[in-house]
């Protein structure tokens, strides 16, 4: 096969037995990465199975261009997750994906649950199980050093921390030390299944089928992303993303305040002079990517990579409303080193706030911390989400889908950010929206009405707070994400790059033709099996929503004051979309729609 | 022939060089086949490859006198090489591999002139420079290296 490894790597850890099967069974039908992962996922969970049993399968798989064009180096993860009980997913960058294609294998699935703590380590053709017992309570950190020092240095590494290892269902798996699939609690799944860590490194490469027509599109492809006037921008990202959040309105303040945080502004403009003048910050990037939008940065002698894209820092200082940059930094380390999603870490320590746990914006953060990884008191609790945390302590809290912590952005005055949270599969709308119009709608008026205008045919679909073609605007990105995340290409530079250059580069990888058309049809095909999987498990028009807190809740001071969700008009987006997607009213995927994609319940 | 210059302070780490290294050389990607590597440690990385040093150990080790010196390229005569790999274990920089799956050891060869690396390093780290304007020293890089340049 070329562009694909060939192989995916089936690894059952109460059996120990380990198997492959040929990735050709499934590429012709489910592309690749998010495709064959929630095929996977499909055919092997139980529909009345839990997050933490062993039927749960735990599906890592990387598309056919991971490693093969620029900024493809996406490895995606698909499980059942513990946070939603519905399909968790979440993808990651890094190295990971690429040597796991070098050493042969499109992906790992891993079933059953091992006896004692295990590692898995995978040299090409070699699939070893070794005692994890010694650092099953490692960081990731202390786990990836230790792994690398079994006997080969340039392993990459997939592992959880303490915190997955305790179950807490904000845990995601870390790729080596930097890059985090973080959403949905898979730190959690893999924890459940006593597995520490699986290592990879291979020397057998990927076959291309057209050398020449590859390497060109590559450099078409690279040349466009160099041209782009953002490029330059990526270097001070970690700088300026605070501000340039600030600027496009997005963030909310502690659990989901209803005033406006006024010191915002000087907070973001500390963690500013934290990047540029205090610490120490050196770009790099993932496998052939030239974006470099992550850095290492080092401060007073302790040293992070940081992802600026997703705006983790920018979470903890809003959300955590932490002015001192020092405070938010030991924040992040600590967050980082234990591999947990930092959004919904934050999350649920500001609705620990509302209860009094902990004040905002004080050293006792740290400690809340510590207790959530470790299980202790209140921290127990916490672990489990702010769902289960809000029915046990009977105040409200703001979650979108099943359950799952809120995106970065204010779900309150966005409206494809608040459908997107209800109905988006996993409830992770990083994996649905991200690079939305309305996003950017305040610090790029121009790129955003412009596409708006492109899918919809009108420009007041850019704008936050309207209603207007929010539905079809959400199921077009979804798509581009589908395909992003199948192909095993990066978002960002993916919704900036003409889909037909992606199509021409898989088309040259993989030798079968493949057109932007053909792609949206893979992208709704996946979709609609995504729907499957969590229609099965019972979700119909009324799971698709939000936390009722935020139906009632009102923006009362700064640039969103007065506004709020109105449910009505959020209904009719819902049944918009379920139109557009081909489901029913009730967001059943119809007959017809599933005979026109092949799919079969 | 160019020579190949690193300006090692801008390297990102992204193995691009290394992808279409193995890619136009060997149709395939695969890092262990590139004639280029990125080394480095945490956020410090740079490329290597081999520099066409004068007076090169690989050269003066070669028990077979197999490595020579053609048109500015150092090229391994693969009838001649016996594959003792002493070359690998004399080179300060590691610009010579051995290719496990042909059978053969590697070096960069500049392309024949048109080094694909330089044109696809977004960074713009790796430049190639015309033989005139590279200094002495430069093209005695093991010397340098070592301190013993005169």
């Amino acid at each position: 096969m070329f562009g694909y490894a060939g192989k995916i790597l089936f690894i059952d850890l109460t059996s120990r037995v380990v198997r492959t099967e040929p990735t050709e069974k499934y590429a012709a039908d489910f592309l690749g990465g998010r495709g064959i992962a929630t095929k996977i996922a499909y055919d092997l969970i139980p529909a009345e199975a839990d997050a933490f049993d062993p039927e749960n399968a735990l599906v890592m798989m990387t598309g056919p261009l991971t490693g093969a064009a620029p900024s493809s180096s996406r490895i995606d993860v698909v499980s059942l997750s513990p946070v939603t009980n519905l399909l968790g997913g979440s993808s990651a960058g890094g190295d990971f994906g690429a040597v796991l294609k070098f050493a042969g294998y499109d992906g790992i699935v891993i079933t059953g649950k091992a006896e004692k703590p295990t590692g898995i380590r995978i040299i090409d053709d070699e699939v070893t199980f070794h005692d994890a017992e010694h650092c099953w309570e490692y960081d990731v950190y202390d786990t990836v050093d230790c792994i690398k020092r079994l006997g080969r240095e340039d392993v990459q590494v997939a592992c959880i921390g303490k915190a997955g290892a305790n179950l807490v269902k904000t845990a995601g798996i870390s790729f080596s030390k930097r890059n985090l699939a973080a959403r949905g609690g898979l730190g959690a799944v893999m924890g459940s299944k006593n597995l520490k860590a699986i290592a990879v490194a291979g020397t057998k490469g990927i076959k291309v089928r057209d050398t020449k027509r590859l390497m060109e599109t590559n450099l078409e492809i690279e040349r466009r992303m160099l041209e782009s006037p953002s490029f330059k921008k990526y270097e001070s990202w970690h700088a300026n993303i605070s501000l340039s959040l600030l600027k496009a309105r997005r963030p909310y303040f502690g659990d989901y305040e209803e005033e406006f945080w006024e010191e915002a502004e000087e907070a973001a403009k500390n963690a500013k002079r934290f990047f540029e003048e205090m610490a120490k910050v050196r770009p790099n990037s993932c496998f052939a990517c030239p974006l470099r939008c992550w850095a290492w940065v080092e401060y007073k002698g302790e040293e992070a990579p940081m992802v600026a894209c997703q705006g983790t820092f920018p979470a903890i200082i809003f959300i955590l409303k932490i002015k001192d940059p020092e405070l938010a930094w030991k924040v992040y380390l600590r967050l980082q080193k234990e591999g947990l999603d930092i959004m919904s870490t934050a999350a649920v320590i500001a609705y620990a706030s509302r209860v009094g746990l902990v004040r905002l914006g004080s050293g006792e953060i740290l400690k809340l911390i510590d207790e959530i990884v470790n299980r202790e008191g209140p921290g127990n609790v916490l672990a489990e989400g702010v769902k289960k945390a809000s029915e046990h302590f009977g105040v409200p809290a703001v979650y979108v889908k099943g359950g799952m912590e809120s995106w970065s952005s204010d779900v309150r005055p966005f409206r494809g950010v608040s459908l997107a949270g209800a109905v988006s599969e996993s409830g992770s709308i990083s994996r649905a929206i991200h690079g939305f119009p309305e996003s950017s709608y305040y610090t790029k008026p121009e790129k955003a009405k412009k596409v708006a205008k492109e899918i919809v045919g009108d420009e007041s679909a850019a704008e936050p707070s309207s209603y207007r073609g929010k539905a079809k605007l959400v199921a077009y990105f979804e798509d581009e994400h589908i395909i992003a995340d199948s192909l095993g290409v990066c978002d960002t530079p993916m919704l900036s790059i003409p889909l037909e250059l992606w199509a021409e580069a898989l088309s040259a990888a993989t030798g079968m033709e493949f057109t932007p058309e053909k792609l949206h049809f893979y992208a709704g095909k996946i979709r609609t099996l995504e729907r499957m999987f969590n229609v099965r498990r019972g979700v119909d028009r009324e799971k698709d929503t939000l936390s009722e807190r935020l139906f009632r809740s009102v923006i009362r001071s700064g640039p969103w004051a007065g506004v709020g969700i109105d449910r009505e008009k959020f209904e009719e987006m819902k049944l918009e979309y379920y139109g557009l997607r081909g489901w029913d009213e009730n967001g059943i995927p119809t007959e017809e729609t599933l005979e026109r994609y092949g799919l079969e319940w | 022939m160019p020579y190949l210059i690193v300006h090692e302070e801008g390297c990102i780490g992204c193995h691009t060089c290394e992808m279409v290294c193995s890619l136009s050389h060997e149709g395939v990607i695969n890092p262990d086949l590139s004639r280029i590597h990125v080394l480095g440690y945490k956020g410090e990385k740079f490329p290597v490859m081999c520099l066409q040093c004068e007076d090169a150990p690989c050269e003066l080790v070669c028990p077979m006198e197999a490595i020579h010196m053609q048109n500015g390229v150092r090229m391994v005569d693969d009838e001649k090489c016996i594959r003792c790999k002493m070359c690998t274990l004399v080179c300060p920089v590691g610009g010579v591999l051995y290719d496990y799956i042909n059978n053969k050891m590697i070096r960069c060869d500049l392309c024949g002139g048109d080094p694909q690396c330089a044109k696809y390093c977004p960074m713009n780290v790796i430049e190639v420079v015309q033989d005139e304007k590279v200094p002495e020293a430069r093209k005695r890089g093991v010397r340098v290296l070592y301190g013993e340049a005169d």
